[in-house]
């Protein structure tokens, strides 16, 4: 009997052990390098081998530049990086510092996911950025997001060579043109154009062309009501249907909307994508001929007003976690790589073929001095007439912009405009609901 | 050897009998009696050695799963404080068209993939049978070998397979004059198009198992049959299906409800669209779980215990309602 | 009595049919890893290439990270293999063979989870696995799986099946029942054994859903880890997302032939009553 007793006893200590440690007790000192250094994580979501190359070696010279704080660079794929991060974040692992896009600031903080960078860093660092961008990282005052660059969303690409070919003199400068134009440059194995196609994609790349054709999104104002329904939406979804149904455009997402592969490779005569397809069409020597052989400009408004915006302003901050036991030492990585000397960033830029822009009047400036940039002819035509004009990223939820989204992509495969409109409609009502998202919207 | 009355206790049993050390009764207690012998010796012994499995399934699934449940009655914030809301979740849940839209999903993909697997199964089972050793042995290699191609592996495969420029399906598709098509971007297409490497990687072990559950009947009720004039499909209907209940009942809940929890093959071949032809259950709620918001954390836990409980429900309606007329015993 | 001759190439017709239909993905797929880019996807279609080209499978076996991806899963999968088998193999002969108290309670407690979704105690078991520091390791992999209820239900099958008498002797004899475990069971086991090691290491190799949500280190990448990967970065790589696929699927294949006789006997094995 007595050893049943004891037996007893110890299982229920080692239960009691076990749950305690599986409940999730975390440290609470900050975690120290072997040497007493502050430890850092950073994760970079995946992106151009260029940018990775770049980040790997500030990394290394942060490291080596001082002794207080080592940061260790880990580079995660797109593909699982939500749900990485909302694991680590469940086991209260979440990274120090990581890369976060315009559009999820706002939505993080107002979960108290960031910490604010003002208490973190000195005054000037903020100055410098410029003013449409702060915007998109400020919430009553804090900035949550230091920023890294932006990038429109929607170019328009095109090939001069089957342009003149075709006869046509000028890129669209209206949505009927470019629908004209798509089915002159039709032919053979070539489609006319290429845009996004899957609900994923629509999300944010149709953004531009949301405030392009309505004015504003479809869940506007103080967020209490949905918007889908507005008549002017359904131009949109018409002008999508119809590049789909008339086979204008390839019938399989084989690329994502953000890869211009479509384009590099020759498949297609136009193509809307980001800034940052110039990046890739530059470094990629297969692409040789299409290379030489192409031009931008804005996406045509669907009226023809050019000062209309056609593209929102994307791109990449650095965010820091609120639950962060080294925030000093993250803000002071974070200062050192995109807030500190200009150069770096120029260095940044000039390896991204100038495919994306400068998010402080610093780095401006060293870039107007520098003799590659200025020569660069795309950028010209991208800072002045598309980054101009763009618009910010919604602040709300991605459910909201999904279920848009999805009603587009219902009518480009051949679904009722109407109904899908109505759809997203009440779904968008649903999320609001849910998400008790009436009266929370920022700068209200 | 009788038992006398007094000496019914457990202790003094074990000992007489011990110390008589024949163990002679017959049947189904035999085993037990020597064991009975050594009683306390077994307990330890048995609980030693079904100790790692305990702790393993105590620690990694048990506890995540309670862990779960209670974690479900809460707004799970990581970073503000979780607010408890009871079965909020759940009523949300319940409430979403999206959820239901899944399960849909889900079970269109199970109509699709259950009976023409089953039945492929069968036909090639049967015929297996029929076949000389060294032929059979070919073929039952031969159907296993899609079971061990992983889905990730099996999903890039299908999807150049299907593309409507240059996929091999189209190809084959236009010698009876069907026109390519873009498969997976299909919205009508694409649940039947993934459901094809479903039924790929999973006829395989059904068509083995079939064949162990075919071998167990004896030959002579065949030949009885064939003897009274019986044609192929009567032998079948009335001999091997009969007969085979349990193996069939077995594998019609087993492809349920693995199919029912499909997600690898729609993660990968279409991420669940074309808007959400291809969004099961499982991959309803993985991509939830994506979003930062508080909201979509419990949201997805809760789906996935909802979930539990209809793929629960599930098997035993199955079971009950096949079961229902207990067969002939195998 | 001879097979008239019509029945039995009707047979070996259908029998090839079969195969081919079988095996055609797979075959399509090691082919297209000997095609150039601009071959895998062409209008009209053709199945072998014009050109056939070994690059892309040099390639593939050159890349380092390729290479580490498939020995570290392999590593995983054979010590996971040992691992379940023998943890499963334990609590299967217990329930077979022992009696003890409380034995239909922990039967049930066994049983249960093989009903119990992955999904369900995916980001449970992950905050449980990140408390203990499994992170990152590859003992993440292999730990959390290793217990299953379906592999123990096989064996424990196996063992019920198996007539008493060989243990009768021993017992006799006054040996244990671990020695008899030991001694007898054991040797006698490599039927099941072999079909459910294959399972298990089959279970592990495929793995992917797992890994990405627990593994960081790129030396710990898991080859399905590696081959998505490949597929979103390199997606235009057709040629060479072939070939590393083909030989992704190239282990398990093997194993398969290797083993085939104990596999598809094995199935026969447990008798399902």
């Amino acid at each position: 009997m007595h050893k049943r007793n004891s037996r007893l006893a110890l299982t229920a200590v080692a239960v009691a052990t076990a749950s305690a440690l599986l409940a999730g007790c975390s440290s609470g000192t900050a975690p120290t390098t072997a040497d007493g250094k502050q430890k850092v994580i950073f994760w970079q979501q995946k992106f151009e081998d260029y940018q990775q190359a770049w980040f790997k070696k500030n990394v290394e010279a942060f490291n080596k530049s001082q002794d207080q704080v080592e940061v260790e660079y880990v580079v995660v794929p797109a593909d699982t990086w939500d749900q990485k991060l909302k694991a680590a974040q469940a086991a209260g692992k979440a990274p120090d510092v990581k890369t976060t896009n315009y559009g999820n600031v706002k939505p993080m903080q107002a979960n108290g996911q960031l910490a604010d960078l003002t208490q973190l860093m000195d005054a000037e660092d903020f100055d410098d950025i410029k003013p449409n961008v702060k915007e998109f990282v400020t919430v009553d005052g804090g900035v949550y997001g230091y920023p890294l660059l932006v990038e429109p969303s929607t170019v328009l690409f095109y090939r001069t060579d089957l342009f003149e070919k075709a006869g046509i003199d000028a890129p669209p400068t209206s949505w009927d043109e470019l629908i004209e134009d798509a089915r002159k440059l039709t032919s053979g194995k070539v489609k006319g154009m290429n845009i996004a196609q899957t609900a994923p994609d629509l999300g944010w790349s149709s953004w531009g062309l949301q405030y392009n054709v309505a004015g504003d999104l479809p869940l506007r104002g103080d967020w209490s009501e949905a918007s889908a329904t507005d008549p002017a939406y359904k131009e949109l979804a018409e002008f999508y249907q119809t590049l789909y149904t008339e086979k204008l455009m390839p019938q399989e997402a084989t690329y994502g909307y953000a890869d211009c592969s479509f384009f590099g490779e020759g498949s297609v005569a136009m193509s809307a994508c980001g800034s940052w397809a110039l990046g890739q069409l530059a470094g990629n020597p297969d692409w040789k001929n299409v290379n030489e052989n192409f031009a931008v400009a804005p996406f045509p408004s669907y009226d023809g007003d050019p000062t209309r915006p056609t593209a929102t302003l994307g791109g990449w901050t650095l965010t820091i976690d609120s639950k962060s036991k080294v925030a000093e030492g993250a803000a002071e990585f974070v200062d050192y790589l995109v807030a500190d000397d200009p150069q770096r960033m120029v260095e940044f830029f000039a390896a991204s073929g100038f495919s994306k822009y400068a998010a402080r009047a610093s780095v401006d400036e060293a870039l107007a001095a520098d003799e590659e940039a200025s020569s660069n002819p795309y950028m010209k035509i991208i800072s002045e007439q598309i980054v101009a004009h763009a618009k910010g990223e919604p602040a709300y939820p991605w459910d909201v912009s999904l279920a848009f989204a999805t009603a587009i992509e219902k009518s480009m495969r051949g679904g009722d405009i109407d109904a899908s409109l109505k759809e997203a409609q009440d779904a968008i009502a649903g999320v609001i609901e849910k998400q008790k998202l009436a009266g929370t919207a920022p700068g209200n | 050897m009788t038992m006398s009355p007094q000496l019914t206790t457990h202790g003094a049993t074990q000992r007489i009998v011990l110390e008589s050390g024949e163990p002679e009764r017959k049947g189904r207690r035999r085993r037990e009696k020597v064991k009975v012998a050594r009683h306390l010796m077994d307990n330890r012994t048995a609980y030693l050695m079904i100790a790692p499995m305990v702790i393993l399934l105590g620690i990694f699934v048990f506890w995540p799963l309670v862990y779960s449940f209670y974690l479900s009655t809460f707004e799970i914030s990581f970073y503000t404080d979780p607010e408890f809301v009871g079965l909020q979740f759940y009523r949300y849940v319940l409430e979403d068209p999206k959820f239901w839209h899944a399960i849909w999903i889900g079970a269109q993909y199970a109509i699709y993939v259950v009976p023409i697997m089953l039945v492929i199964a069968f036909l090639i089972a049967s015929f297996i049978r029929t076949v000389g050793i060294k032929l059979a042995g070919l073929l039952k290699t031969t159907v296993y070998i899609p079971t061990v191609v992983s889905a990730v592996v099996a999903s890039i495969i299908f999807v150049f397979m299907y593309r409507s420029d240059g996929g091999i399906v189209n190809w084959l598709l236009s010698f009876v004059g069907l026109g390519p098509y873009a498969f997976l971007s299909n919205p009508d297409l694409a649940l039947p198009a993934i459901s094809v490497p479903g039924i790929w990687l999973a006829f395989g072990i059904t068509t083995l198992i079939m064949l162990a559950g075919m071998y167990d009947i004896p030959e002579s009720y065949y030949e009885a049959a064939q003897l009274e004039g019986a044609n192929y499909f009567q032998r079948t209907f009335y001999i091997t299906i009969p007969l085979m209940k349990n193996v069939l009942l077995y594998l019609l809940v087993t492809a349920t409800i693995g199919a029912l929890q499909q997600f690898e093959l729609p993660l990968i071949m279409t991420g669940g669209g074309p808007t959400n032809a291809t969004m099961t259950p499982n991959l309803f709620i993985f991509n939830t779980f994506k979003d930062p918001t508080p909201y979509a954390t419990s949201f997805s836990l809760t789906a996935a215990l909802i979930l539990f409980f209809v793929l629960g429900t599930v098997s035993v309606l199955i079971f009950k309602l096949i079961n229902s007329d207990k067969a002939i015993d195998g | 009595m001879r097979e008239p001759l019509g029945r039995r190439i009707a047979k070996w017709v259908l029998a090839t049919l079969i195969v081919v239909s079988t095996m055609l993905p797979l075959a399509w797929m090691i082919i297209a890893g000997f095609k150039g880019k601009n071959e895998v996807l062409r209008t009209p279609f053709q199945f072998f290439p014009d050109v056939w080209i070994w690059e892309n499978y040099i390639q593939i076996l050159g890349d380092a990270a390729f290479m580490q991806a498939m020995i570290i899963t392999f590593i995983g999968a054979v010590l996971f293999t040992a691992l379940s088998l023998t943890v499963n193999s334990f609590a299967a002969y217990a329930f077979a063979r022992l009696d003890f108290r409380g034995k239909s309670l922990w039967w049930a407690y066994c049983i249960t989870p093989m009903f119990v979704p992955g999904m369900a105690i995916l980001l449970t078991s992950f905050v449980v696995v990140s408390n203990l520091g499994m992170l990152n390791t590859l003992a993440v992999l292999i730990i959390p799986g290793a217990a299953s209820a379906a592999q123990m239900f096989f064996i424990r099958q196996f063992y019920l099946n198996t007539p008493v008498a060989i243990e009768e002797a021993a017992l006799i004899d006054g040996a244990s029942r671990w020695k008899i475990f030991w001694t007898i069971f054991l040797p006698q086991s490599q039927g099941p054994f072999v079909v459910v090691g294959v399972g298990s290491f089959l279970a592990f190799w495929n793995a992917y859903v797992w890994p990405i949500l627990t593994i960081q280190d790129p030396q710990l990448q898991q080859i399905m880890q590696y081959l998505a990967n490949f597929r979103s970065d390199r997606g235009n790589e057709w040629g060479l997302l072939m070939a590393g696929s083909a030989l992704a699927a190239l282990p398990t294949i093997l194993l398969v032939l290797i083993f085939q006789r104990y596999i598809v006997n094995g199935v026969r094995l447990a008798g399902m009553k």
